[in-house]
C-alpha cells in the first residue's frame, strides 16, 4: 500500500497504521495481517472507506500531507439531530425542498478530509452537497429531507472519523457575516477610489512643476472630489459613527482624531475645489480610509477565528444529548432540553452524565473532578445521586432525571458565570487613552499653527486655513490607528499556532500588570486522573501487575493503564483471573501467582505482608497516595502508590512565576490536607493554599483579590467549579481539556496539554505590549515631525501624501517582525498536515 | 490633450465595473473561505480513479457502513 511509503517521513520505527500512519503499538500488532491499525477508530474508518470505494482518500493524504491523526469514532446514532426542537433555528429550507445546516466536524485536519467529506453525496443518497471549510472545520450540508435524515448524515460523518456537532450561534453568525461583507465592500470602494484619485493627483503634482492648463487642473480636481465623496460618505462611516458614540458617552475613542482629520481635510478640500484655489488632500484621506479599514478587517477576521475556535471546543465539551429510555427500555438519543423530571436516561461508560438525578440501575464509579475538584472516582450504585457534568467511568448506569438543563447544579454555576461576566468593567485600551491626549494636543497645535500662520501672512485667512488643514492631515493618527490592531492581529495568529487561543485580546494588555495567579489543583496543577505515581519494592513484578490489571475495568486498573509507558508484552498468559469487589484482583500471569489489591485481599488470600512493606504503606499514605499491595506467590513484594500526579512542568512553571514576582495561590475544591501537601511539594506557602473551596468560595476569593486593586489577577482552571472565578478574574485561563463552562468563562483557552503555555502567554503578552508601545512610539514620532513641519509652513499635499503611508508601513513592519509567541516545532506542524 | 475629458471618465467607468464585480463576489460569498478552494481544485483527478473503483461497491454503501459500525 502506498501509505506505508510515508513511514520514513514520519520516522516510525515499527509498522505504520494503515489509516493514519502512526506507529502501531506492540500489543495491537496482528501477525499475518496486510494492514495494521493503531486503534479501533482507524481500523473502522479504513474498512468503511474501502467499502464505500473512497480509497482515493489515501491518494490525497499522500499528496497533500495529513498523516499522523488517528481517527476517532463516537459510534453514536445522533437521533437527537432529527428532533424538531433540536433543529429549530439551525436548519434552513432552501428552494427545491432541500434543507441546509452547518455542522462543526471534529477531527478535520487536512486537505484529504475536505475531499472525503465532500464525497459524501456520492455514497449517501439524498445528500445534495457538502462544502467543508478547512480552516474552521465547519461543513455546510444540503440534503433532501424526504430521502435521508440528518441523523443518518451525522452518523455517516461520525463513522468516517468526523464527529459532527451542531453549531449553536446561527443568528450571531449571520450578523457577523453580513458585517464582514459590508466592511469588505467598504474597503473595496475606498481602495478603488483611492487608487484612481492617486493617479489623478499624480497628474496634478506633475502639473504643479511643469505647468498645467487651468481647465485640465479644474477637471482633475472636480473628478477627485467626485471620487472622494463615496469614500467619506460611505466607506468612512464606521469612523464617524464610533467617534460620535464615543463623544456621546464621553469615552475617548481612537476614531475621534481620525474623524476630525478626515472631516477637516475633506471639508477644506471640497471648499478649495469649489473656489478653485488652495491645495486638495483627497488622495491622502481616501488612502487613509482604505488602509485603516483594511487593518480593521484583518483584525476582526483573526479575532473571530480565535473566538470561533473557542466556540467549537465548547461545543465538543458540552453534552447536549441524552439517551432517554422509553417504557420498553430502548434508548433513544434526545436533546437534553426535551427531558422531563422522572425520565430515565442511560449513561454509558466514558460518557458525561447529562442530568442531575438518582441512579436507578447499575453500579459504576463517577469522576466528579470538574465539578468538585475531588480527583478520586466515587463509587455509585442504585439510590445514589449523580450530577450533570460528571463522567461515568465504569459500567452503564440508568439515571432518573431530577433536573435537566438550567436547573442542574452545573446550570446554576453557569448562571453565576454569566453574572460575573456582565459585572466586568471594560478596560479602556491604551490607544484610546492616548487618543484623548492626542485630540487635545492636535487641536491645541492647530490653534498655535493658525495663529502663527495668521501673523506671518498678515491676516490672510485662506492661507491660515491652509496651514491648519495641512497640520490636521499630517498629524492624522493613521499609524496610531494601525499600531494596536496590526500588532494584536499578528499576535493572535502567532498565539493560536502556539496553542493559545485568546478570546479576549485585552488579555494581552493585562498580562504585564498581573501580580497574583490563582491556580486550580485537580486537572490544572495535576493531571486530574489517578495514575501509579510511586512504586516501592520489587520492580520485576511491575509488568505482571500491569498485565493482570489490563483484565479489569476498575478505576484502579485504569490508573495502571494510564501510567503505562510502553505496552505490556502480549506474550504474557493471564489465566484464573478473580476480581474481588472492593478488594482487588488476582490471577496467574506467566506462571506467577500475582495479586494486586488492599490489605483485606492479602488477608483473604493468606499472603504475608513483610514489615518493610508496612513502612512503605505508611510512607505512601503520608504522601497522600492510596497504597496498593502487589503480591507474588505468598508474599507481598511491592507497594504501588496510586494518586493524582502533579504535571511534570508544574514546578518549573510556578518557579518562573515566582521569579517574575507573581504571587501564586492554589484554589481547590479538594480536601485541605491534599492541597497543603501539593503546596509543600511545589514550594507554595501554606497560607496561599486554599483547600475545600466551593465554586462560590473561589468566586469570592477572586472577587476580593480583584477589588483590592493592587495588581491584576489571573485565574487558571479547568472545571465547572472554576468557571465563575475564571469569568471574574482579569485574565481567566482555561487549560487544555477543560469543561465546557470553563471554556465559556475564560478569556484565554489553552489548546495544548500542560502548564508551560501559561508562561508563553505571560511572556508573549508582555512582548505584544512591547510591540504596541514601539508602534505607538513610531507613529507619535512621525506625528511630531509632521506637526513641526506643518507649523513651519512646509507641508503641502505631496509631503502629506508621502508621510502618511511611510508611517503606516513602519508600524506594520514593526508588528510583523516582533517576536511575540514562538511557533511550535516544525515537526508538529508537518504532522498536522496542510 | 482634450482627449482626457473622454478617456478619464472611461477609465473610471472600467474601474466602476471592476468594483461592481468585486461587490458581487463579496455578496455571493467568494471571500468566505480562503483556505479550502486551493485544495479543492486538486481533487479532480482523484475523482476519476475512484469512479471505476466504486462500480463494484455500488450495491448498498450505507448497509455496508451500518454493518461496519460497532455499537
Amino acid at each position: 500500500m502506498t501509505e506505508v511509503q510515508n513511514k520514513s517521513q514520519l520516522r516510525v520505527a515499527g509498522p505504520a497504521c494503515a489509516h493514519c500512519g502512526l506507529e502501531v503499538p506492540q500489543s495491537l500488532l496482528r501477525g499475518g495481517a496486510e494492514q495494521q491499525f493503531c486503534c479501533s477508530g482507524c481500523e473502522q474508518v479504513y474498512g468503511i472507506l474501502h467499502d464505500w470505494g473512497l480509497d482515493g482518500y489515501y491518494d490525497v493524504v499522500n499528496r497533500h500531507g495529513g498523516l499522523g491523526n488517528p481517527a476517532a469514532v463516537s459510534g453514536r446514532k445522533f437521533h437527537e439531530f432529527d428532533d424538531p426542537v433540536f433543529q429549530d433555528g439551525q436548519v434552513e429550507s432552501t428552494a427545491r425542498g432541500m434543507h441546509t445546516t452547518a455542522l462543526y466536524l471534529e477531527g478535520v485536519h487536512c486537505a484529504a478530509c475536505v475531499w472525503l467529506v465532500e464525497e459524501l453525496p456520492s455514497v449517501l443518497e439524498g445528500v445534495a452537497s457538502v462544502r467543508l471549510n478547512l480552516a474552521s472545520g465547519v461543513a455546510q450540508v444540503e440534503w433532501d429531507p424526504t430521502k435521508v435524515a440528518l441523523s443518518s448524515i451525522a452518523h455517516a460523518l461520525d463513522s468516517i472519523g468526523y464527529t459532527p456537532h451542531v453549531r449553536r450561534q446561527g443568528a450571531v453568525e449571520r450578523v457577523r457575516r453580513s458585517e464582514d461583507k459590508s466592511l469588505l465592500i467598504k474597503i473595496g470602494v475606498a481602495t478603488v477610489c483611492a487608487m484612481n484619485i492617486m493617479f489623478i493627483q499624480g497628474a496634478l503634482y506633475a502639473g504643479e512643476h511643469q505647468g498645467m492648463e487651468s481647465r485640465f487642473e479644474q477637471f482633475f480636481r472636480w473628478l477627485s472630489l467626485a471620487l472622494a465623496i463615496p469614500v467619506v460618505l460611505y466607506s468612512a462611516r464606521p469612523f464617524f459613527r464610533a467617534a460620535w458614540s464615543g463623544l456621546v458617552r464621553r469615552i475617548p475613542h481612537m476614531d475621534l482624531p481620525i474623524a476630525i482629520a478626515l472631516g477637516g481635510a475633506f471639508g477644506y478640500s471640497a471648499y478649495a475645489t469649489f473656489t478653485g484655489d488652495g491645495p486638495v488632500y483627497f488622495d491622502s484621506l481616501s488612502a487613509l480610509v482604505a488602509l485603516l479599514l483594511g487593518a480593521r478587517y484583518v483584525q476582526a477576521r483573526a479575532q473571530r477565528a480565535a473566538l470561533e475556535r473557542a466556540n467549537h471546543i465548547k461545543s465538543v465539551a458540552f453534552v447536549e444529548y441524552a439517551r432517554r429510555l422509553d417504557s420498553l427500555g430502548i434508548s433513544f438519543e434526545v436533546p437534553v432540553r426535551t427531558l422531563a423530571i422522572g425520565n430515565r436516561v442511560e449513561v454509558r461508560s466514558g460518557e458525561l452524565i447529562p442530568v442531575d438525578g438518582l441512579v436507578v440501575d447499575g453500579h459504576s464509579s463517577v469522576d466528579n473532578a470538574v465539578l468538585t475538584g475531588e480527583p478520586n472516582a466515587v463509587a455509585v450504585a442504585e439510590g445514589d445521586r449523580v450530577h450533570a457534568g460528571a463522567t461515568n467511568l465504569g459500567a452503564k448506569i440508568v439515571v432518573e432525571v431530577e433536573a435537566a438543563g438550567e436547573n442542574t447544579r452545573v446550570g446554576g454555576l453557569l448562571a453565576l458565570v454569566d453574572e460575573a461576566m456582565s459585572r466586568r468593567a471594560p478596560i479602556v485600551q491604551l490607544a484610546d487613552r492616548i487618543s484623548r491626549i492626542f485630540v487635545v494636543s492636535v487641536l491645541g497645535l492647530a490653534v498655535v499653527a493658525g495663529v502663527i500662520a495668521f501673523v506671518r501672512t498678515d491676516g490672510d485667512v485662506s492661507g491660515t486655513l491652509q496651514q491648519v488643514v495641512a497640520l490636521l492631515v499630517v498629524t492624522c493618527p493613521c499609524a496610531l490607528g494601525l499600531a494596536t490592531p496590526v500588532a494584536l492581529t499578528v499576535a493572535l495568529s502567532k498565539a493560536a499556532s502556539a496553542g493559545i487561543f485568546v478570546k479576549n485580546p485585552e488579555a494581552f494588555e493585562l498580562c504585564r500588570t498581573i501580580d497574583t495567579v490563582y491556580l486550580d489543583k485537580t486537572g490544572t496543577l495535576t493531571e486530574g486522573a489517578a495514575t501509579v505515581t510511586k512504586w516501592r519494592g520489587d520492580e520485576s513484578v511491575r509488568q505482571f501487575a500491569f498485565a493482570l490489571e489490563s483484565h479489569s475495568a476498575h478505576p484502579v486498573a485504569q490508573a495502571f493503564r494510564r501510567s503505562l509507558v510502553q505496552p505490556v508484552r502480549p506474550t504474557f498468559s493471564v489465566v484464573d483471573v478473580v476480581e474481588v469487589a472492593g478488594r482487588g484482583i488476582s490471577g496467574v500471569v506467566d506462571g506467577h501467582r500475582i495479586a494486586v489489591g488492599n490489605a483485606e485481599l492479602m488477608d483473604l488470600l493468606g499472603v504475608h505482608v513483610p514489615t518493610e512493606r508496612h513502612t512503605d504503606i505508611v510512607e505512601l499514605t503520608a504522601l497522600g497516595l492510596s497504597p496498593l499491595l502487589v503480591a507474588n506467590g505468598d508474599e507481598v513484594v511491592a507497594v504501588a502508590g496510586i494518586g493524582d500526579r502533579l504535571r511534570p512542568e508544574a514546578g518549573a512553571t510556578l518557579e518562573a512565576f515566582a521569579r517574575a514576582g507573581i504571587a501564586v495561590h492554589i484554589l481547590s475544591g479538594d480536601h485541605v490536607d491534599v492541597v497543603l501537601r501539593v503546596a509543600t511539594e511545589l514550594g507554595i506557602p501554606h497560607e496561599r493554599a486554599h483547600g475545600g473551596m466551593t465554586p462560590e468560595a473561589k468566586h469570592e476569593i477572586v472577587a476580593a483579590a480583584c477589588k483590592d486593586g493592587k495588581g491584576r489577577v489571573m485565574m487558571v482552571g479547568d472545571g465547572v467549579n472554576d468557571a465563575a472565578a475564571l469569568a471574574l478574574a482579569d485574565i481567566g485561563v482555561a487549560v487544555h481539556g477543560g469543561a465546557g463552562a470553563s471554556i465559556v468563562a475564560a478569556d484565554v483557552v489553552l489548546t495544548r496539554p500542560g502548564l508551560s503555555s501559561l508562561l508563553d502567554l505571560l511572556i508573549g503578552g508582555r512582548r505584544v505590549l512591547g510591540v504596541i508601545h514601539r508602534n505607538l512610539g513610531f507613529s507619535l514620532l512621525y506625528n511630531i515631525i509632521g506637526a513641526s513641519l506643518a507649523i513651519a509652513g512646509l507641508v503641502g499635499p505631496l509631503l502629506a501624501a508621502v508621510l502618511m503611508p511611510v508611517s503606516s508601513l513602519t508600524v506594520i513592519l514593526s508588528s510583523v517582525v516582533g517576536h511575540t509567541f514562538v511557533r511550535p516545532k516544525k515537526i508538529a506542524a508537518r504532522l498536522g498536515g496542510a | 490633450m482634450e482627449v482626457v475629458f473622454v478617456l478619464l471618465p472611461l477609465a473610471l467607468a472600467v474601474a466602476g465595473i471592476m468594483l461592481a464585480l468585486f461587490i458581487w463576489a463579496v455578496r455571493s460569498g467568494q471571500f468566505d473561505d480562503l483556505e479550502t478552494p486551493p485544495f479543492r481544485i486538486l481533487f479532480d483527478d482523484v475523482h476519476k480513479t475512484r469512479g471505476s473503483n466504486r462500480s463494484q461497491n455500488e450495491a448498498s454503501p450505507l448497509a455496508d457502513a451500518a454493518s461496519n459500525v460497532k455499537d
